[in-house]
Formats: structure tokens, sequence, C-alpha cells
């Protein structure tokens, strides 16, 4: 399943899991996020690839003519269903393989009628795809220069945890190796990104609750269109990770159609360091947070592989965690027992609680395991947390909390109990022991994850899918799946792409990002104001309204990024270059001054009904406006002996709040300042009238 | 499934069969194509018939596969090869004395499946120890022997098929077994189950027809609980008959029993698409247990009668009237020398005036002809208006609220049983076999009830669908 990655990678074979250096760092200090530099990071040997979802704004769902981008609350009917496995020829045949099975969850799914049909409740089979989405995935794939695919194929890839219906995500490849530029100047790096795929798939539903072995699901976002961009792991920190998350959104953002907001965009980030293996850390809806998460993820790995060390010190083999298949664990092995009848009265309440409704106390030994338990792994996080983490979501227990261990300093059982429940699985001074309460079922389940995951700690880092957490930590949400599961989807015939088909979308293509992004530049916008131009919405209209001064660029690219926002869906409605285009050519003619760029926007997005000479008309400079400018001066000044006891500059600034707008645009606003500030200490000089 | 290797070009044909010959390149090299849309390198798979003959199939490292046009390539260089094998490990349906034995015939359809990774194969698992391994459950429900008598879609079983699918039945019961369970595909289970219900009267023990709606290689398939369900119902289930054994709603809860007889696939996909018409079901199955719903139910018995009578006479046609139908429809049927015409009549059992003349030939001619619903439930009762009255006096015989499909394969199995007998033939047609006509259609034998309307809306939001 993981293999090294050779200096021959042959795309013909599954892609490499294991971090191509075998040496850990274990000497380096585990140290807060923000006080590492790129060199630190290269010792600890850290690589991190990326896989960013990217919602298409379509009209439909990709697979079901829904409407996508329809969000609901409400429900109108529910659905249950389970998941089965479906063997491989791998596959195993003992009834108790299927052992998952018996803690296996009930799911749920919440309809609401106007954004689903019988499609997305797996009760028909799939119409054909969205020629919009594939359109769009297309124009995406080429401005990240990937080969294009000359028919796609809908494949099926597997997931069992009920995000999907059908039990599997259709999804279609559309293009292959690309490299981009790769410039973020403020970091060092100049070189490129490669991308490794784009496929075109549908979305999944949205979790609503998860409590013990039901799973509630909404379904409205389901079947939306989304394109996957795996870039190959050519990040080596966190700060390049999120430059490079940064950069992949931009490009899809060029296109201007697709999806934006929160949950519009997701990223899967897979992390490893020096001597261990990747592991996923999914649906990370923010870019703000991506660094601080893999620098944790980094070192929890890091710290895996110190108990892997030590464990190993230790001469610990895996027969010491090994348990028989099949059978009750405290039934067939002494590593682990039944304590419920030692712990029936104990103090701590969760556990007295658990046993009262008839649950079952379970103890593991875990040999030669002494003070592992306690060893850290992330911030506030120790490695008992690894175990408590796969009982939490193999075994599904309702209550928490449902663990404790020998190395917990203070502990929620007492001395006594202690020696008690370690008789019971004669633990010796050397071994640590776990217990676990929940019913009885479950109880089983949790003493074989508790051995599983003890005797994966032998082999370091083990693979799997982690979620992101909102204080920067990561927990488990599944192991990872070996090979892809993935097979074709016999509903759907291969669609051709033609290069007619690709003809059409290349000229549509826009700008990509870097291309924009250098224009703007030598336009005169500063790098960060060149750069969010080069991905906002408005860019086409920017391009559009073609201002040349640069000056006048600065302004009206400062412009649309204050007032258009601000504006929402109206603003939005009414930017069009026809309307924009007025202002910039009187700011490029100087009848109207810079300084005016945003008010006369805003005005002119606000009022679509009235014309734009009409609006502009009070911003237009005029010949009698040095004139108007000293009568107004004089009123205003008069006005200032009100301000008794206002620091002068205090009421320089009330008094430019008073004269500027009426001449805004008409005159430099240094110059009204200087008008003003001679008044007002020529009147100060004179005393208060 | 077993892949004949002998021909390297599987499926590919034209164009890209030459691109493949030109380089050397056969089905399951790995290759690396260098095209004018850049470089691909993966597996070359077998194409399939039902595609075009433009593009070549690769099955990249990371599991997709992608299409590449012919007229793209620019080369095909082997890097590698790797040939499929499809072999499946087989273990041992383990074998529990205390457990009753079971039958299971299948005739098509893929109750169970594996996956090949590796080539994106889908092959059905059918042998005891195959199925064992996909539902391990059946291990614990009996002793499970398989037999495999064609594989066919369901739209294409026939007549051929039902004769040798009854004898079977036959022999199965004669060999002691407690029960058969015949995996089939859904579009004509019904059809067939309809028929075995006449072919093998009065079993000792259930047999119980299965099949599923979606897929059996997804993980969310209903085929693993429709299969455990029926083994269980066949197994030690209380009830004899001919049952087809579906999901009652799509939710993952409860399986049904239909009898065979009045039992119809209502819906193209909905997993809920089996449905008992003019009754109610005759059980409930879920998690080991069988719930009758009916009290007249054939109970399982220790001996081992059965009526088999395994005959069909094919020149039988359902006749499906819609307004403007010409009398020349019925007599071209006439003409070509069918014996039997079972009428879709609207209404109460109604046909136009113009096709009177046709009936009347038909007599003439011998043909019986049997007048069903198009509405499906209901009485035909052609007392009431006067078209059914002129109808009935021109021999066509009302058939109650037998349904069409029921009536079909009856009057094919009793012309087939009985060729020059054409009294005994229109007794059997209107004497009630397997519950295929009932004297009474209870109040919740029709419940077709219409979503958007306030009451059934809160009553969907209080149930799982």
């Amino acid at each position: 399943m993981s293999e090294a990655i050779t200096g021959q990678n042959h795309s013909v074979r599954p892609p490499g899991d294991v971090n191509p250096r075998t040496e850990a760092a274990l000497d380096f200090p585990d140290r807060p996020y923000g006080t590492l530099s790129a060199e630190d990071y290269a010792i600890l040997g850290f690589m991190a690839g990326l896989e960013v979802h990217q919602q298409l704004h379509t009209r439909s769902k990709l697979f079901c003519r829904c409407p996508a981008g329809r969000y609901v609350d409400g429900c109108d009917a529910e659905v249950l269903r389970h998941m089965r496995p479906t063997l491989s020829e791998l596959g195993e045949y003992d009834g108790t393989a299927l052992m998952e099975f018996k803690t296996k969850k009930e799911i749920v799914y919440l309809l609401e009628r106007g954004s689903v049909c019988t499609y997305e409740i797996d009760d028909t089979p799939p119409f054909h795809m969205d020629h919009e989405a594939v359109s769009i995935a297309l124009e995406i794939a080429m401005l990240l220069d990937l080969n294009l695919v000359s028919e796609l194929h809908v494949m099926r890839k597997q997931y069992l945890d009920g995000s999907i219906p059908t039990g599997f995500q259709r999804t279609a490849m559309v293009g292959l190796t690309g490299e981009i530029p790769f410039l973020v100047p403020e970091l060092g790096i100049d070189r490129s990104l490669r991308i490794r795929q784009l496929s075109l798939e549908e979305d999944s539903c949205r979790e609503v609750r998860d409590v013990g072995h039901r799973i509630t699901f909404r379904t409205d976002r389901l079947g939306m269109p989304l394109t996957e961009t795996v870039t190959e792991p050519d990040l080596l920190n966190p700060l390049e990770l999120q430059a490079g998350a940064r950069l992949v959104a931009r490009i899809a953002q060029a296109t201007g159609k697709v999806r934006r907001g929160p949950g519009a965009a997701r990223q899967d980030v897979n992390v490893s360091v020096a001597g261990g293996r990747r592991v996923e850390i999914k649906g990370v809806p923010y870019h703000r947070g991506l660094p601080r998460l893999v620098h944790i993820e980094a070192f929890r790995q890091l710290n895996l592989l110190r108990v892997k060390a030590e464990l190993e010190n230790r001469a610990i083999g895996a027969d010491v965690v090994a348990l028989p298949d099949g059978g009750i664990p405290w039934e067939v092995s002494a590593l682990v027992a039944d304590v419920t009848g030692e712990l029936s009265g104990s103090g701590h309440r969760p556990l007295r609680e658990a046993i009262e409704r008839g649950e079952t106390a379970v103890a593991v030994r875990l040999g030669g395991f002494a003070g592992l338990l306690s060893h850290r792994t992330q911030p506030g996080r120790t490695f008992a947390g690894e175990l408590a983490e796969r009982v939490r979501v193999i075994a599904c227990p309702e209550h928490r909390p449902f663990l404790a261990h020998s190395d917990q300093d203070p502990s929620p059982l007492t001395d006594r109990e202690w020696r008690d429940v370690r008789r019971s699985v004669a633990a010796s001074a050397s071994d640590s022991v776990v217990v676990a309460w929940m019913p009885r079922d479950d109880a089983a389940t949790a003493a074989r994850e508790i051995l599983l995951r003890a005797g994966e700690a032998l082999v370091g880092i083990p693979a799997e899918t982690r979620q992101a957490l909102p204080d920067g930590t990561t927990g488990f949400e599944r192991i990872l799946p070996g090979p892809d599961r993935m097979y074709p989807d016999t509903d759907t015939p291969p669609l051709p792409v033609s290069d007619r088909a690709v003809a059409a979308v290349r000229t549509t293509l826009p700008d990509p990002p870097w291309t924009r992004e250098q224009r703007y530049r030598e336009l005169g916008l500063e790098p960060g104001a060149a750069r969010r131009l080069a991905s906002a919405p408005w860019a086409g209209v920017f391009d559009a309204v073609a201002p040349t001064v640069p000056e006048v660029a600065q302004r009206v690219a400062s412009a649309l990024e204050m007032r258009v926002p601000f504006l929402g869906r109206r603003g939005h409605a009414t930017m069009t270059a026809e309307r924009i285009a007025p202002l910039v050519r009187t700011l490029e003619a100087g009848t109207i001054r810079p300084e005016a760029t945003e008010r006369a926007l805003d005005d002119l997005l606000r009022h679509p009904d009235r014309e734009p000479d009409a609006l502009l008309e009070r911003y237009r400079v005029r010949e009698d406006a040095a004139e108007r400018c000293e009568r107004r001066v004089a009123e205003v000044v008069a006005q200032t002996s009100a301000l008794n006891g206002t620091d002068s500059e205090g009421v320089l600034r009330w008094a430019m709040g008073r004269v500027m707008p009426a001449f805004l645009g008409q005159l430099d606003p240094r110059y009204v300042r200087e008008r003003l500030t001679t008044a007002l200490s020529a009147s100060s000089q004179r005393g208060f009238a | 499934m077993t892949v004949p290797t002998a021909d390297p070009y599987r499926g590919y044909r034209g164009p890209t069969r030459a691109v493949m010959e030109r380089f050397g390149i056969t089905v399951w090299c790995e290759v690396r194509a260098e095209t004018t849309r850049g470089t691909f390198e993966g597996l070359l798979l077998p194409r399939s018939e039902t595609s075009d003959e433009l593009h070549l199939v690769l099955k990249l490292g990371v599991g997709y596969n992608v299409g590449i046009r012919h007229d793209t390539v620019r080369s095909l260089e082997k890097i590698g090869y790797r040939e499929a094998h499809y072999q499946i490990p087989e273990k041992a349906f383990p074998r529990n004395a205390s457990l009753p034995a079971v039958k299971l015939l299948g005739t098509g359809g893929t109750i169970a499946s594996r996956l090949d990774y590796r080539t994106g194969a889908v092959i059905p698992a059918f042998s005891p120890g195959e199925l064992y391994g996909s539902v391990p459950e059946l291990a614990d429900i009996c002793n499970l022997e398989t037999e495999k008598l064609f594989g066919v879609f369901s739209e294409n079983m026939g007549p051929e098929q039902y004769l040798i699918l009854a004898e079977k039945c036959g022999e199965a019961i004669r060999e002691g077994y407690d029960g058969i369970v015949i995996g089939h595909g859904t579009d004509t289970m019904h059809h067939t189950a309809a028929v075995l219900s006449y072919m093998v009267q009065r079993p000792p023990v259930p047999i119980i027809m299965v099949g599923s709606q979606r897929s059996s290689d997804r993980p969310s398939s209903d085929a693993a609980q429709n299969l455990i369900n029926a083994t269980w119902a066949a197994a030690h289930g209380p009830i004899a008959e001919v049952l087809v054994c579906m999901f009652g709603p799509t939710s993952d809860r409860y399986n049904l029993l239909h009898r065979g007889t009045r039992v119809r696939k209502m819906h193209s996909s909905y997993r809920s698409t089996f449905r008992t018409l003019g009754d109610i079901p005759v059980a409930m199955v879920e998690l080991g247990k069988v719930t009758p719903l009916k009290e007249d139910v054939e109970p399982r018995r220790t001996d081992r009668d059965v009526l088999v009578q395994a005959a069909f006479d094919d020149r039988v046609s359902i006749v499906y009237y819609y307004p403007g139908m010409k009398a020349d429809v019925v007599d071209a049927l006439v003409e070509r020398g069918y014996r039997g015409l079972v009428i879709a009549g609207t209404g109460l059992g109604h046909v136009n005036r113009v096709i009177y003349p046709a009936l009347e030939r038909a007599r003439d001619a011998g043909v019986q002809v049997y007048m069903t619903l198009q509405t499906l439930w209901g009485f035909v009762q052609m007392h009431v208006y006067e078209t059914g009255r002129e109808i009935l006096e021109l021999g066509v015989v009302p058939l109650a609220n037998m349904l069409p499909e029921a009536a079909y394969v009856k009057l094919g199995w009793a012309l087939g049983l009985h060729p020059a007998d054409a009294d005994t033939v229109r007794r059997l047609m209107t004497t009630p076999l397997a519950g295929d006509m009932t004297e009474r259609e209870p109040h919740d034998g029709y419940l077709v009830f219409q979503g958007g309307v306030p009451e059934i809306q809160e009553f969907l939001r209080e149930v799982w669908r």
C-alpha cells in the first residue's frame, strides 16, 4: 500500500505516501507556531500538498437538474440508510471482518424538496453531466496548465461515512500534470508549483449531528459540482502551504465562475515529516488557520515517532498488544478484563452512572507502555488522546468522558481502584492500563481499537484522515483508505472532450492571476493591491474601463475594493463597465480630482436610475471653486467660536469636515486645508468675535 | 466472471485498434502516451463494446480512468505489462447442522458482487463461498447451496426460463430443502413470481424471489438487506408460498413479502418499488423476524408434495387499449395465430366500439380474450355500463382484480397445459389461484397518496421514508 518515492515515479502506479527522508528529527524540540524558520522546517523534513475543493457557480447540480447553491434549514422528510463495505478481490471472508458493521452507524438524511430529487437519495440513476460544470472545469484546468483528457470517465470513489447516500462519490479526471508560477516575494518564493490533477466531482452532504450510533446529514449541498485540484507535495513550510492555497484559490476565482463565500472552497492538506508518512487533514475552510494547523500536525507526527523510538528502546513487540480474531476480548485474552464489578461503586461520576445504566467497564493492558500515555502529542493533548479518539469514532459511545488511564495525574480513579484494575489484567509496573466504560458491544469494540492503536504506535504514524479543530489541533476522523477505492461508474457513459470544445473554452479563458497581477503592477498598483484585484470578481470591469493613469488606476482599484463588497448584491448588479467608464474618463481628463473617486463610485452604484453625468456633476472642477472655497472657509471659521476649548488640530479637523465635502473632486484637499489653516490662525490671532 | 484473454484488443476496433497495432500495444500494457494534449501514463484497459471506437482507456496510478482520442496520439510506449487475473480466493461457507438448508437459484442480476480495484471490474459473487464473503450474515441463517440456472437480464427472461425454473423448484423441494431463494432481475420479477405461482402450486416450503434495485457493488445497495431477509424468510419463515421479498420503504428498515400474483414493480428505480396491489402484503421481514400481516396464508408443511406443472404457450399477448385504437391491431394478432389475448382495458374494463368486430372475429377463430384493468387497482365490472355489457356479449371474459401481467402468464400457462381444451383453460383462468383474484378489496388495498398535501407532508415528517 505504501511505496517509497523512487527516482522514477511512474504515474502508472499509485503515488507514494512515505516521506522521502527516513531519519526522523527526534531531537528537535517542540516549539509553538511562529517560532520556526524555513530552515527549521527543512530540518524536520516537512512536506505538504494540497487538495482544494472548489464549488463551481452553475445553475444546477452536477448529475441532476436540482438547483445548485440552495441551502436550507428546513426538512420535509427523512430517509434512513446503512453502508456496507464492498469487498475487493483481496478482501477477507471472515464474518467478523465486518466487525465495524456491528457498530455500524444509522445514517439519517434530511430532505427538502426544493434542493434534492430522487437522484440524491440514490433512488434514481444519474442524469447526464452538467455541461456548464464541465466547461468551467476545463477552464480552470487550462489555467493550471494541465494536460486535458479526450474523454471524461466518471468513476466511483467509495466513502462509507455516510456523507454521500450512494456510498460513493462520482468523480471524473479532467486534467493532469501541470506547473504554475509560484511567486511570493515576501516569503522569498520564486519557483513553480506542480499540479498533479484536477477532477470534477459532486459535493457531499453537510453533517448536522453525530451522536452515538446515529449520524444525521443535510442533503442540500449534495450533488453540487466541485473541482478538486491536487498539488504535488512541493510546499515545504506552513507559510508556503498557505500561499499555495491562496494561489490555487485565486486561479479558480479568476474565471469568475466559481462560488465564493463560506463553505464554497475547502482544502484538504497532506502533511508529513522525515521518518513518517503522509496524514490527511480534511475540510479546512479558511486559509487563515492553515499554517498553525500544519505546524501542530508536524509536531504531532514527530512526537509519535518519539513514542515509537521509545517503544523500540524498550524492546516492545507487536505480540504484546495482539488480540485473537473473533470472540469477546475479555473472554479470549488476558490483556483485557471486564471490571464492571470492581468499579461499580466508583466515586468518578461518569463511570458510576455508566455502570448504573447497565454498561460495561473494561480494562486493557498495554504492556511496556508505562508513562507513554501521557507523552505530549499536540498542545494540550497526549498520546492517550490518540486512543480515546479511535474509541470515540469507532465504538461510538454516547456519553463522555468514557475513558481513564493509569498515566493520568491527577487520576479520576482511586489508588485502590487502580490496584484492582491492574490486578484484573495482571499489569506490572512497566505496563499502562486503560479503562473504558460504555454499552457492552461498544466496550468490546473499544478494547479492540485501543490495542490496535497501541500496535500502530510501534509502526509510528498510522495512515489517517484527521479533522481540523478550531484550536488548530486535529482529531481522528477515519483510517486513510489504502489504494483509492475507485472503479468505473457504469451508470454514466464517457463524455468526449473534443478539440473544438477545448478551443471554445480557450476563447473565454481569462488571464491567469500572475499575468494579471503583473499588468496591474505595471499600471502602478502596489503588489498587495495588484494581487487582490487580480482575484476580485470586478477585475473584468476594471480591465474594461482600462484606466491608464497610475493614480487613477490606484484610486479606481481601491474604490472598487471598498465599495463593491459593501454594497453587496446591489453593488454587483450595477457595477458594469458602462456605468463606471464616465467616472474613469473624467478622472483621467482631470475634470474630477482623484480624491473623489470612492464617493463618486458609491453614488454611481447606489443610484442606478440616475444618469452618471448628473451624479458626477457635483464633483467636477469649476472655475469659481477657489472663490467659493474662500467664502465657505470664512463661514466655517466664523462658526469655530462654538468650539471653545477644543485643541487646534481638532478644530481644523472639524472645519475640514464642514468645508471639504462641497469641494471634493474640485479642489486639492491640501489646498483647502492650507486655506483653512491660514484662516483659522488669522482668526485666532484676531481673537474670537 | 472469466475474461477471455485471447483477444489482445478487447473492445478496440477501427481507428483505436489501428493506433494500438501501429505501436505494438495491447490491452493490459502499461503505456506512456505522448499526445497533442500532453503526456499520459497508465494501464490500457479493455474498451466497452457500447462505447465508441475513437478513444483509448487508461487507468492512471491514482485510480482514475481517462479516455485518449486516437488522433491525439503521437506515440505509445510500452513500459510494463499487468495481466488481469480475476481470481476470487474462496473460502467455504461454514456449515451448521442445526440450521435449515436453503437452495439459491440464480437467473441473472447481481445479488452480490466483488470489486477488482486494479481494473475496475465488478465481479458477481454467486457461489456459497463468494456470497459468504459478501454477506457473511447468511451463515448465521442457513446452510446455503447455490445453482446458477442462467445469467440474463430479467427483461430477457421468458417462457423457456420459466419452465426450467419451475422444474428446478420442484427438484429442490424433492431434495428436501427447507426453503428456496431465487435471485432475479427486478424488471420482470413480478412476471416470474406470478408464473411460478401457477407452475409450482402448494409448495410445502417458502419460495422467495429477491433482487436489488441498486447495484450490489455500492455500499448503499439494498442487495444485502434483501438477501438476508429473503434467506431468513426461506429458511425460517412460516409462510410457504411464492413470494417477492424487497424493501418496504426506501429507508433501510424492513422488507415486505408480497404474494407472487399480486405484486408489481411500480417505479423504475426506487428501492421501495415493489407493492402489493389491491390488498396488503403477506408479511414484514426484519432482523430475523417474519411478521405476517394477513391471516390467510399457506403455512409451512413437513411433507414434500408439490404440484409442478411446467408448460407455456407463448402465443399470448397483452393488448394495452388506448382511445382511437383500431380493429386491425387485434386482427393482426389473430391472423398471426395468437391463441390468447389479455386486454388491459380502461375504467371498469372497457374498449371502444371500433374494435368490437375484431373481438368477434377473435372469438370465432377460437382465440380466448380476457379483460383486466389499466388502472391496476379495482375490479373489472362489465355489467355497470353498456360498454361493458356489450363487450361481455362478444365473449370477452372478465378477470375481477387480476393484474394484467399475472393474467398474461396465467393464460400462457393454461394454454400450454391444455392446448386443446378451451373450456378447461377458461375454468382455470376464472378460478382464483394463489390469490390472483380476491373476493374483497380491503380499504387499504389502494393507498396512493399525493405529495404536497398538508396532512401527507406532516406524515412524511414523522416517519423515515
